[in-house]
């Protein structure tokens, strides 16, 4: 049911490869580690990464167990700024935590991403992006990354489409080809899928666009924060009885803001991990890669 | 009241179709002409304002009122229609937010970036009055503003000489595109949805062919010769939207903006393609309006009190989308949602005009 898409063999392969440029890769490697080490227990893929105890990267009301958060896979692009030693360039897309307060989602995942990537300077432009990926967003988004000009999209995406009640086929084939354009231009792509609440828990056609987040981020190859399951399982640990005004979806979703910065931050770092140099390797045989080594001018 | 004519009608449709457009991924969607060409109702709406702006500003003898009446007639309406933004976004974020209490379900606070506002209303409600925070499918009435306040420019130019006004719009919106200048949206990043800079280009164009065409009928011999160009500019639009064939804006040449499809922007091939639209269906009133009165007259009288209605009509879209989602869709909960909406556009034309009527002692005509 849980699809990882990890590459072990790979990243000892690439050892020589990276010879090259080999500090950014191991150090982030290392804090991946460390991380990863941190988190209330590491998925089940990342044999490398068990080893030894940090403190705690997620907060208390944020711990998921990783196999349940996230889906890692490779980003070459970050990677290959990390080797050039150029701040990341961040685009992040869509949310609702507030754009402009100190403490919102883009100012957390940034203090989170250069607390595990010391001596890296991210760089991030939150963008709104309302309306469905279906039916004109997704050229929206084109605009977006042209203007931005990032290394990453960390897209949060779904809600909208599964508003408006898109059919889940639709929205899949515009979010694969919205997802394959960007990273024909090298640009990494990570994805959000919707959040979880209970109202919707039994909904079919919310979980079906869910569900095409997550297909998609698994042919398109890209990094998934899997929202949906860890909303879920924060949801089932914390059922504390404490009255909330607004009742208990809303303190969930509050908590589901709080943590998607730690969240983001860690697939992050754990696909940062996986990949091997800034030189693109042969990706997993059974898809043919979509990156290819070209980056936009700019 | 205003006769039917031509302008009303237009209007009326393009208000139909926004209202249509605005319920995203209902059947009746893919019925609009939006879908079937690199423009859409927008443009129509914004260009049709700037045609209004050319009559309003003329006594009927098409003699021109004092400048300063023309000022204050324009400041006038901007007033009224950053109201009715106000009231608008004020309503749409009590919906949402009381569409989450009512269904205990947070997800609907996302709805078109209102999320935004609940999580950060101390900066949200300043840029709500600034015009810089704007909800999806809330952006248009904003740029109206903007455009409408900056109108008097043109209009006392256009006094002068239409052509002067035409260069220094035409120069805007070219230097816009170049420079990619856009006026900004705060709270958080990004820019508005309509780039004021670009689309005033069509407000002045709208104006200044108004004031053309009532000064002679060049314009007329012209879009009459240009028409085979019109409906091959129109067949080309429907090719390229339903095969999805665009430039990859990552991809054109600098400047980038002369060549990609962006509505934000109103780039030159939705400029041209509008054109083309105009030329290839301003003959078209005409052969309908004996035909199908009643809809004359029910469009006729949206485009008339066209504010009120596209105000009412944002609410309204946005009600139905809600009801789309709660029932789930199809087709029945589609043609429910969109009849109301039709009908209950209709009434409010009538409301406002009964209400103008019973103020005014003798019926204007």
């Amino acid at each position: 049911m849980v699809r990882r898409m990890a590459y072990p063999q790979q990243v000892s392969e690439a050892a020589d490869v990276s010879a090259a440029r080999p500090r950014p890769f191991i150090r982030a490697a290392i804090l991946a580690a460390v991380v990863l080490a941190a988190s209330a227990s590491p998925p089940r893929a990342e044999q490398t990464a068990d080893a030894g105890a940090g403190e705690p990267s997620l907060s208390m009301e944020c711990r998921v167990p990783g196999a349940q958060l996230y889906t890692a896979a490779k980003l070459g692009a970050v990677r290959a700024a990390l080797a050039e030693k150029r701040p990341i360039k961040l685009l992040a897309i869509g949310g609702s935590a507030a754009p402009g307060a100190s403490a919102s989602y883009p100012a957390k995942l940034e203090a989170a991403l250069e607390q595990a990537l010391p001596k890296v300077d991210v760089v991030i432009d939150h963008r709104g992006l309302p309306g469905e990926v279906a039916s004109g967003a997704a050229e929206r988004l084109r605009t977006m990354v042209v203007e931005a000009e990032p290394d990453l999209v960390v897209w949060q995406v779904g809600t909208h489409d599964a508003i408006a009640r898109v059919e889940a086929d639709a929205f899949e084939s515009a979010l694969s080809e919205a997802v394959a354009w960007i990273k024909s231009h090298g640009i990494d792509v990570v994805l959000v899928d919707p959040i979880y609440t209970a109202s919707m828990a039994a909904d079919a056609d919310y979980n079906r666009i869910v569900e095409a987040v997550r297909t998609v981020a698994t042919q398109q190859q890209v990094p998934l924060v899997r929202r949906y399951e860890a909303l879920h399982y924060l949801s089932s640990r914390s059922d504390r009885g404490e009255g909330h005004m607004l009742g208990r979806q809303f303190r969930l979703n509050d908590l589901g803001l709080r943590c998607m910065a730690e969240h983001v931050a860690l697939t992050i770092v754990t696909s940062l991990a996986k990949t091997e140099t800034p030189a693109e390797p042969k990706a997993a045989p059974a898809v043919p890669p979509l990156t290819g080594t070209q980056r936009a001018p700019g | 009241m205003r006769d039917p004519n031509a302008i009303d009608f237009w209007r009326g449709f393009a208000l139909v179709t926004i209202f249509i457009n605005h319920i995203p991924g209902n059947t009746f969607e893919r019925y609009t002409f939006s879908q079937y060409g690199i423009s859409d109702a927008a443009e129509l709406f914004v260009f049709l304002a700037g045609w209004s702006i050319g009559i309003a500003t003329r006594g009927r003898d098409g003699v021109p009122e004092p400048p300063m009446k023309s000022v204050v007639r324009l400041l006038n309406r901007t007033v009224e229609v950053y109201r009715a933004q106000l009231t608008v976004m004020l309503l749409a974020l009590a919906i949402i937010a009381g569409a989450a209490l009512l269904l205990d379900n947070p997800l609907i606070l996302e709805w078109h970036n209102a999320g935004g506002f609940f999580a950060d209303p101390i900066q949200s409600v300043c840029g709500m009055a600034l015009l810089t925070y704007q909800l999806g499918y809330f952006n248009i009435l904003p740029l109206y503003v903007l455009l409408i306040g900056v109108a008097p420019i043109f209009v006392l130019v256009g006094r002068f000489s239409l052509v002067a006004a035409l260069i220094l719009s035409g120069g805007l919106y070219l230097a816009s595109l170049v420079f990619e200048w856009n006026v900004p949206s705060w709270p958080g990043e990004g820019n508005w949805y309509f780039d004021p800079f670009c689309w005033q280009v069509l407000l002045v164009l709208g104006f200044v062919l108004q004031r053309w065409n009532a000064r002679s009928d060049t314009l007329r011999r012209w879009s009459h010769r240009l028409f085979p160009a019109g409906i091959v500019i129109v067949l080309a639009g429907i090719v390229l939207a339903v095969t999805e064939i665009r430039p990859d804006p990552m991809l054109v040449p600098e400047p980038r903006l002369l060549f990609t499809f962006e509505k934000t922007y109103l780039t030159p091939a939705r400029l041209v393609h509008f054109l083309g639209v105009l030329l290839a269906f301003a003959p078209v009133y005409a052969l309908l309006a004996p035909r199908i009165g009643r809809i004359v007259s029910y469009l006729t009288q949206l485009g008339r009190n066209s504010l009120a209605v596209f105000s009412m009509g944002s609410i309204l879209s946005l009600i139905a989308q809600l009801v789309r989602f709660q029932t789930g869709g199809g087709l029945l909960i589609d043609m429910l949602v969109a009849g109301s909406g039709l009908i209950a556009l209709g009434l409010t034309a009538w409301f406002v005009e009964w209400r103008t009527r019973s103020k005014s002692p003798r019926p204007r005509t």
